[in-house]
């Protein structure tokens, strides 16, 4: 099949961005008053929700209680109607369960989770709308509905696609550039430290290439972490004017 | 930037209707690439002049149906819109990529202008709206834009086909024009002539499609989506239409693409049997077949036809699989060369309709329908045309006429023919491209920049550097030397003429050289790849001139000759002797010769000076011998340009311009030129493992030696093929003593069944594929003749920036990645294709040229011995050494009629019949049998072919079963042709000779006889051939003054 053309002589993206712009990014904390913390985050035309419950006692099974600290349980769902065709089911899916794997293994790196030993922490997230990077948009989400948990973490996890087009990097990918044969990476990054605290990679790329993709990535990261920081800041000046102090 | 949403609807891959919701960024800087720009865009790259009348931004359906009328390269300043692009690209990819190319072209004067990215440019799309207006307005806006960008300094002319969106924008900004295309090449550009017909010509042809209907020819292609799953599935097969050249009404072959095809019965070609199964493809498409029942499988006809030299072995007819055309993926259709018939081929259908059927000079395709009204004007003549549509109710396809080329059969018209027909468009270099050249002139003579002095190695007197070249040589590219070191070494250096330094990259020059690749030879011109003031003088190695070079100098032991070191870079030179070949032999073999810079000396000084130099050759000759051997010990193939010439362009290549005597200095430069090569290629490799241009040579399939084996079986020799070691030993035995020519047929055919040498980029393949088999050499790359050849010039900078790394220097640019190398090397593969092509058939052309004046019944030149090396069903293929050709000799004719030879060897045709053998051929009648064996010398007539819509071609008859024995007697005419071909060409361009004599073997011998004994009547034959050439207008009254 003829291929769209990701990367024009220009320069421009399909939708216009350039190779390094991110997509639009819109953030609000403490949506829901019932749970601990949670947050809505666009990126884009991606549209997510994350809640999180805890840390509090560990429910269901027991046995799975570490002594030196705490469970991180994530579950991740799609909404019937976040892709054009409507979704048969939205959640327990063999993509959602590995999405849930990859979300808990994110947390666990950020998390100081040896303050809670015995307990658990929950972590709900539900895309709402799907357009591409949505495991970006997830880890993005579920940052800023830990810290309105008010769970202690390392440091803001940022989370970032990329792909690679006629040998130049691409942040942020789209549904339609995700679709159109690009080989992408997907990164969730400690900005601060530069840590990694994930790295997927499905598709094939050459070795040489690997390290300008991981740099390009990382440099979208830290872009989605000054977002996310502010996003913050806003939120608590915002707090502490209601609580009057 | 701005975020807003686009609502799409597309199809799912399962049909269903979607609705997508795309995201759209809208950013207030977008370049406008204009140079009259106000508001300090970044612009990068091509800038549109600011002394323009006006710009023109033409509206979609413009750019969809007339891109021909915009390439013109006097249109300038065009704008293209963003709309108009994505339009273009859904209707048609080839368009499309055309468009992209122009783009990039800096010769061309347009711009691609982002106008839906740009914040106030961008209109959204209203409920309702159709798509067509929706893009007008889209266009209309990105002009209104224009005008204000630029501060209303420049005019802006929209133009469009829509007539209601002239009445609709005309009047409604200021200083922005609506017109229609008709209006806008009338009033902006009533002189450019050949843009006004290609109008009309498109316009017509527009019209016929739109008037078309009838019933159905041809069954409908299926829908893209069906042929996908198809192809998914296996039950269709795709690939690459081939139409087979001697039967192109009805046999045509698809090579399947992806051999993976598990069905097992797919190793080989797809016949497509018929115009109705063909289904409206042209050659070189690609196409989508399906198989057809096993009982309407059929075979191929294996018998001699018109022209026929390469149909398979097989003559039983094996069924092959035989399938239909169901759809077509990517026309490959490009421009062809046509033919307007004379008037009574005209006949009834053009008085009604204007449309005629005119022939292609390619056999491969089909006839082409062209409405035209100048069919009378243009009878016989060959035009360019290019196809717009083949519809199913249509027997041909429709198409409309781009340029006139002239009259057929005149010469220049057939050269620009098989310039066109090979894909070589070649126009001579621009003003802007000749500014940037340095200027050398008497009053302001070039000199060396002393800035240059000081970063270069200065070897101007520390070494004695010489090149040898052929004699007159203008263009020399490659200098050597060679010293005694203190140290028990010798230093010898190969210093190659330093063009990357006046040609940088991405410069006008560099654009035009690597859109032409390679400096094109024909058989009486040439076109050079560069400009001459850098081609034969800046860039020229000339003796006695300070001149910038790139060298590799190693340093050898003076015993062993290993290599110790090895210093690459750039330097800066003076040759002091400008040598030719059999003046270097000369000296070498120690004879008393004169050379010319030598000549004003005093005696003493001359003969100390002249064993300086005698002792430097000598060193040479013995660098060379060691390694040649050494390269022999590895296997490396003696297939001897000078013997097969054609195909193995590997010696012809490394000897550059040199003719293949067999002088031993040939192959001492030869062997310095492939070292130099060789350790190059080294270099780059191992600095860019992934990006490095190489050149490879792959091992030939056995199977295409089967022939050579079964030749040779039958003369009692064996071919060992296994490996190129074997093959170049078992072909040094197979020497008849009585018949050199045996030797030489093997060799050729040898040859013939070689792959071709290849440039590739180091990325793409595997490194066990980078083996040279014709040299032996695990690595190797073409460094020596940046003159004439791009890759070299791609080599040098590769060189060049790998020296870089090596000094730690960060030079500005990365060098290309592995996709545009390899692009590259896609390219000049293509190129030096269509160059080698393109100097065959020239040499065709003037080999018909010449035998067409003459009358093959009297004319002693006529008359040839040739031999059979090639047996078919109802002939033999022989060659003619004296004119280097090569053809069917038919023994059994149209009527059935069969040649026999009578006592004294003369043939007659008589009733009878054929019988082949292995190894001969029998021909019975009433009158005897007469026999025809391989390698068998025979006499033949040679007379022309003539068609006025293909290519004229040689017919060979067989008038006597003996050897032509008169031969020496009539040796200046016969000569004279192959002379004088050489002749017309030494005197446009010595160069070009040497390249010709290279290729064309068996010349060689008889230049220099012809040189030593009978220069005089030369020019009488020189001139002979110039009134061939000019006879066709003046035939008629000239005629009689010519033959007398």
């Amino acid at each position: 099949m003829a291929g769209l053309e990701l990367l024009s002589d220009q320069g421009y993206r399909l939708d216009g961005r350039k190779a390094t712009e991110l997509r639009k990014l819109q953030a609000r904390m403490g949506v829901f008053t019932q749970a601990d913390g949670s947050a809505y985050l666009e990126q884009g035309n991606t549209k997510a929700l994350a809640v999180v419950y805890g840390p509090h006692e560990m429910r269901g099974s027991r046995s799975r209680t570490l002594h030196d600290r705490a469970v991180i349980n994530c579950q991740y769902s799609m909404a019937t109607f976040s892709t054009a065709e409507r979704k048969r089911r939205p959640h327990g899916d063999r993509k959602s369960t590995e999405m849930s794997l990859h979300l808990k293994q994110t947390f666990e790196a950020a998390v100081m989770t040896q303050l809670y030993p015995r307990s658990q922490i929950d972590i709900y997230v539900k895309i709402l709308q799907s357009d591409g990077g949505n495991y970006s948009v997830c880890v993005n989400a579920a940052t800023l509905a830990v810290i309105d948990a008010g769970i202690p973490m390392r440091d803001y996890v940022c989370a970032c696609t990329v792909g690679f087009v006629d040998e130049t990097p691409l942040a942020d990918l789209c549904y339609a550039e995700e679709n159109g044969g690009v080989s992408s990476l997907a990164l969730a990054l400690l900005p601060r430290g530069g840590q990694i605290a994930l790295l997927q990679m499905d598709a094939r790329l050459h070795q040489d290439h690997l390290e300008t993709l991981i740099e390009a990535a990382m440099t979208a990261c830290k872009g989605v972490s000054k977002v996310l920081d502010e996003v913050v800041r806003q939120h608590l000046q915002e707090a502490s004017v209601l609580t009057g102090e | 930037m701005i975020k807003t949403e686009r609502v799409l609807h597309l199809k799912s891959c399962v049909g269903r209707k979607l609705r997508v919701v795309r995201e759209h960024y809208l950013r207030e800087r977008v370049p406008c690439c204009s140079s009259l720009c106000q508001a300090d865009c970044v612009n990068d790259g091509k800038l549109l002049p600011g002394d323009l009348t006006h710009y023109v931004v033409p509206d979609v359906a413009v750019v969809v149906d007339y891109l021909e009328i915009l390439e013109f390269r006097e249109l300038q300043g065009i704008i293209f819109t963003q709309t108009a692009c994505q339009a273009l690209q859904s209707k048609n990819r080839r368009y499309y990529k055309r468009l992209q190319t122009l783009v990039k072209d800096p010769r061309h004067d347009c711009v691609l202008f982002a106008n839906e990215f740009q914040k106030y440019s961008y209109c959204p799309r209203e409920k309702g709206e159709s798509q067509e207006k929706w893009q007008t307005r889209c266009v209309y806006s990105a002009a209104v834009w224009y005008y204000n960008h630029l501060a209303g300094m420049m005019n802006i002319v929209m133009i469009t086909e829509d007539p209601e969106a002239v009445d609709q924008f005309s009047s409604l900004t200021s200083g922005v024009y609506v017109i229609s295309v008709q209006d806008y090449l009338q009033s902006f550009w009533s002189d450019l002539q050949a843009a006004h017909e290609l109008f009309s010509s498109i316009s017509q042809a527009q019209q016929e499609t739109e008037g078309d209907d009838g019933e159905k020819e041809f069954p409908e292609h299926l829908p893209a989506e069906v042929l996908e799953a198809g192809i998914k599935s296996e039950r269709y097969i795709q690939g690459t239409l081939n139409v087979n050249k001697h039967r192109a009404q009805n046999e045509a072959f698809v090579r399947p693409k992806n051999f993976s095809t598990k069905s097992t019965d797919l190793t080989w070609d797809v016949l497509v049997y018929g115009r109705k199964n063909r289904n409206r493809a042209v050659h070189g498409d690609e196409v989508v077949v399906e198989l057809l029942p096993k009982n309407e499988w059929r075979g191929r006809d294996t018998a001699l036809t018109d022209g026929d030299e390469k149909t398979g072995e097989d003559n039983e007819s094996t069924p092959l699989p035989t399938g239909r055309i169901v759809g077509i993926l990517q026309r490959n259709w490009r421009d062809y060369v046509v033919t307007f018939p004379t008037r009574d081929g005209i006949q009834s259908q053009s008085r009604n309709s204007q449309r005629i059927l005119t022939i292609p000079w390619d056999q491969r395709i089909p006839k082409i329908r062209i409405s035209t009204q100048q069919a009378e004007a243009l009878q016989d003549h060959r035009v360019v045309v290019r196809i717009d549509s083949w519809e199913s109710t249509s027997f041909y396809p429709n198409g409309h006429s781009v340029r006139v080329l002239g009259r057929a059969g005149e010469l220049e018209t057939e050269v620009q023919t098989i310039l066109l027909e090979n894909c070589i468009h070649i126009l001579p270099f621009s003003d802007a491209q000749l500014r940037e050249m340095p200027v050398n002139s008497l009053e302001k003579p070039w000199t060396v920049d002393p800035s240059e002095v000081a970063e270069r190695r200065d070897l101007r007197d520390s070494r004695l550097v010489f090149s040898i070249d052929p004699r007159g040589c203008e263009d020399v590219d490659d200098t050597l030397s060679v010293r005694k070191l203190p140290n028990r070494r010798l230093e010898l250096g190969v210093h190659i003429a330093d063009v990357t330094h006046f040609v940088k990259e991405g410069s006008l020059t560099d654009l035009e050289a690597r859109s032409r690749a390679t400096t094109y030879y024909l058989a009486d011109r040439r076109y050079d790849m560069l400009p001459a003031i850098l081609s034969a003088d800046l860039c020229s190695l000339l003796g006695g001139a300070d001149r910038y070079a790139m060298s590799v100098l190693w340093e050898l032991d003076a015993e062993s000759l290993e290599v110790q070191e090895v210093w690459y870079g750039r330097t800066l030179i003076r040759s002091s002797y400008q040598l030719h070949y059999e003046l270097a032999q000369a000296l070498l073999n120690g004879e008393q010769v004169e050379v010319a810079e030598l000549a004003n000396l005093g005696p003493q000084e001359k003969g100390s000076k002249l064993a300086q130099l005698t002792e430097a050759l000598e060193m040479l000759t013995h660098v060379a011998r060691h390694l040649r051997a050494k390269r022999d010990r590895g296997g490396a193939l003696e297939l001897e340009g000078v013997e097969v010439g054609a195909q193995l362009d590997e010696e012809r290549n490394i000897t550059a311009l040199v003719p293949r005597q067999p002088l031993e200095v040939h192959e001492t430069v030869a062997e310095c030129m492939i070292y130099a090569n060789h350790w190059v290629a080294r270099k780059i490799q191992e600095a860019f493992p992934n990006q490095a241009l190489l050149r490879r040579h792959p091992p030939p399939q056995q199977e295409l030696f089967n022939q050579l084996v079964d030749t040779a079986k039958a003369k009692g020799f064996t071919i060992d093929t296994r490996s190129n070691k074997a093959l170049a030993a078992s072909l040094d035995r197979a020497v008849d003593p009585q018949d050199p020519l045996v030797n030489r047929l093997f060799r050729m055919m040898a040859t013939t069944a070689m792959s071709q040498a290849l440039y590739f980029s180091t990325g793409a393949h595997p490194q066990d594929q980078y083996y040279h088999y014709g040299l032996a050499l695990d690595r190797y790359t073409h460094f020596t003749s940046p003159i004439r050849r791009y890759a070299d010039i791609v080599v040098h900078r590769l060189l060049t920036a790998a020296l870089h790394m090596q000094s730690g220097v960060v030079s500005g640019k990365a060098p290309a990645s592995n996709k545009e190398v390899e692009e590259m090397a896609h390219h000049v593969n293509s190129k030096n294709r269509a160059a080698q092509a393109a100097q065959m058939r020239s040499t065709a052309l003037f080999q018909c040229l010449f035998f067409r004046e003459r009358d093959p019944q009297t004319d002693p030149c006529c008359v040839a011995d040739a031999v059979v090396y090639s047996i078919r069903d109802n002939g033999v293929l022989v060659f003619i050494p004296e004119y280097g050709a090569r053809g069917p000799v038919y023994l059994k004719n149209k009527e059935g009629l069969v040649v026999v030879a009578g006592q004294d060897g003369s043939c007659d045709w008589q009733g009878g019949t054929v019988r082949k053998y292995p190894d001969r051929i029998t021909t019975t009648s009433s009158c005897g049998t007469s026999t025809f064996k391989l390698f068998d010398h025979i006499t033949v007539r040679i007379s022309v072919h003539s068609s006025t819509c293909h290519a004229d071609r040689l017919n060979l008859e067989v008038i006597s079963n003996k050897p032509h024995h008169s031969a020496k007697s009539q040796q200046p005419s016969p000569q004279g042709r192959s002379q004088l071909v050489k002749e017309v060409v030494r005197q446009n361009e010595e160069a070009l000779a040497q390249e010709k004599t290279a290729r064309r073997p068996k010349l060689s011998k008889e230049e220099r006889e012809f040189r030593q004994s009978k220069t005089p009547s030369l020019y009488s034959i020189l001139e002979e051939i110039r009134e061939l050439a000019l006879m066709d207008l003046e035939r008629a009254s000239r005629l009689p003054a010519t033959t007398a």
